[in-house]
């Protein structure tokens, strides 16, 4: 058991990876939140403070606009060191601790809203990850060779398994409350048309969903299939095959969610930057350039080992975990 | 030792995320993720909805995010239903409103939005039947005043 949850968490893994995968996240996210002003939460008064479990229990309150302006000052620029992966340890840290207060705080305004769970889960991996090992100013600046390749798949494996128990229990969810009422029923074209009435979060990107609402097979159809992708996510964590399936279909559900019917899931999309073997696109990369500059097999080394500072075989296995077709093709770029 | 501590909170995520969705129970980040597994079968649903009144005396819904941010149309409706339900509800929502009130002037000094300057603040229950065509989104059937308060 504990072999299996070892070999599970902590295969062997990729630096570059994980740290195109902390660069694209933490740089996203810093993108995505830079305009927005958490400040003006703190403007409202007490009646419409209704605190979630979090914030109560740990008597946080909602801070003044000034304090609050400082707070997401400090967060937006950890989101920034994070990214570029200055100072990347302490900068995460911060992301993490100051993003749960932030992303929670909206939370205790009457309604619990679930986009931002997955960030602040993925934003807690990374915290305590070895995400800056590579792609990082502080790599840059002083370079380490990793000494457990390990260290490189668990923040990864937990994304992917974290989204997997979101998406499994949002579909649950619809079984426990509805049945299979919930998608035989015409229940998905009531509440695409409802969707249009100025209720949601954000407002449908298009209108679609009415035409789709007057389509009843349709829209039953879809209300399966989207229970469907949401209750199997988990398949993606144990079969690659399901994962080359479910996955993709899990995004075009969230996009098509966000054009139907408005719910803003684009922080929860950002996180599916964990699901590309980044380190085995740079390497493919790496050595086709290599080649077209120069036939010269001498020049792959070096960029494959300045690509990637864990061993050969920690590579290797964690690449073939994800793509194994491609893995050919790497052990033949990375040579040390 | 490192990886001892990790797997103790990989642990407790899968133990926590596992409690809600057994529990049916929310403690953010963690949850049972309910959105939409309710069954929809009406044809007619009611909504808290904030009217501005203009000096001219024009009724305008604030049906977009931009007159209320930070709160939006999902999240405010919630925020006011829940106050409502609470003891002494309605003195709670008249406070509420000036505070909304307040926000919109803000965000309409800003140039966030350009609706007019207003000279009431009002907070109705809107009853619509759903249209095919969604036609009537500005049309409700029904509305019934909760509140209103002057700025």
């Amino acid at each position: 058991m504990i072999r299996r949850w070892n070999a599970f968490w902590f295969a062997p893994g990729d630096p570059v990876t994980l740290g195109v995968c902390r660069l694209l996240f933490f740089g996203g996210l810093f993108l995505w939140r830079l305009p927005y002003d958490f400040s003006t939460w703190g403007a409202y008064s007490s009646v419409f403070w209704m605190p979630i479990w979090l914030f109560d229990t740990l008597r946080l309150p909602a801070f003044s606009p000034d304090t609050l302006m400082w707070v997401q000052t400090v967060w937006k620029a950890s989101l920034f060191l994070s990214a570029v992966g200055l100072f990347a340890r302490p900068a995460m840290t911060v992301a993490f601790v100051l993003g749960v207060y932030l992303l929670g705080l909206p939370q205790n305004f009457g309604q619990t809203q679930h986009f931002d769970t997955l960030v602040v889960f993925a934003s807690g991996a990374l915290a305590m990850s070895r995400a800056a090992d590579a792609v990082s100013i502080d790599a840059w600046l002083r370079p380490r060779r990793a000494d457990d390749a390990g260290e490189y798949t668990w923040p990864i494996k937990f994304v992917w398994v974290a989204m997997a128990v979101i998406f499994c229990a949002a579909g649950l969810s619809k079984l426990r409350h509805s049945g299979v009422e919930w998608f035989l029923s015409d229940n998905m074209s009531w509440l695409l048309w409802r969707q249009q009435y100025h209720i949601s979060d954000g407002e449908p990107l298009t209108r679609w969903g009415i035409w789709v609402a007057n389509h009843g097979s349709l829209a039953r159809a879809m209300a399966a299939s989207a229970v469907c992708i949401e209750t199997c996510f988990p398949l993606v964590i144990v079969s690659r095959r399901a994962r080359y399936v479910i996955a993709p279909a899990g995004l075009l559900f969230l996009v098509g969610i966000r054009a139907l019917m408005g719910p803003t899931f684009e922080q929860f999309m950002l996180c599916y930057v964990f699901w590309v073997p980044w380190g085995l696109l740079y390497s493919v990369r790496a050595r086709s350039t290599a080649i077209g500059a120069t036939s010269s097999p001498t020049t792959t080394p070096s960029i494959a080992t300045s690509a990637c500072c864990t061993t050969r075989s920690g590579n290797d296995r964690h690449v073939e975990a994800i793509a194994p077709a491609a893995s050919a093709t790497r052990q033949a770029t990375v040579v040390n | 030792m490192r990886r001892t501590v990790v797997s103790a909170l990989l642990l407790a995520f899968l133990l926590g995320s596992a409690y809600d969705i057994v529990a049916d129970e929310e403690h953010w980040p963690f949850s049972q993720y309910p959105m939409f597994s309710g069954v929809w079968h009406s044809p007619t649903f009611t909504w808290l909805r904030l009217y501005g009144v203009a000096n001219d005396g024009h009724e305008f819904a604030l049906d977009a995010n931009r007159y209320v941010s930070p709160f939006d149309q999902s999240r405010l409706p919630k925020v006011l239903r829940r106050m409502l339900e609470q003891r002494d509800g309605t003195a709670r929502v008249r406070q509420a409103l000036g505070d909304l009130a307040a926000r919109y002037e803000t965000l309409r000094r800003d140039g966030a939005h350009d609706g007019p300057r207003l000279a009431q603040l009002r907070l109705y229950e809107v009853e619509w039947t759903i249209d095919s065509q969604a036609r009537n989104v500005d049309h409700p059937d029904r509305r019934r005043l909760i509140a209103e308060v002057q700025p």
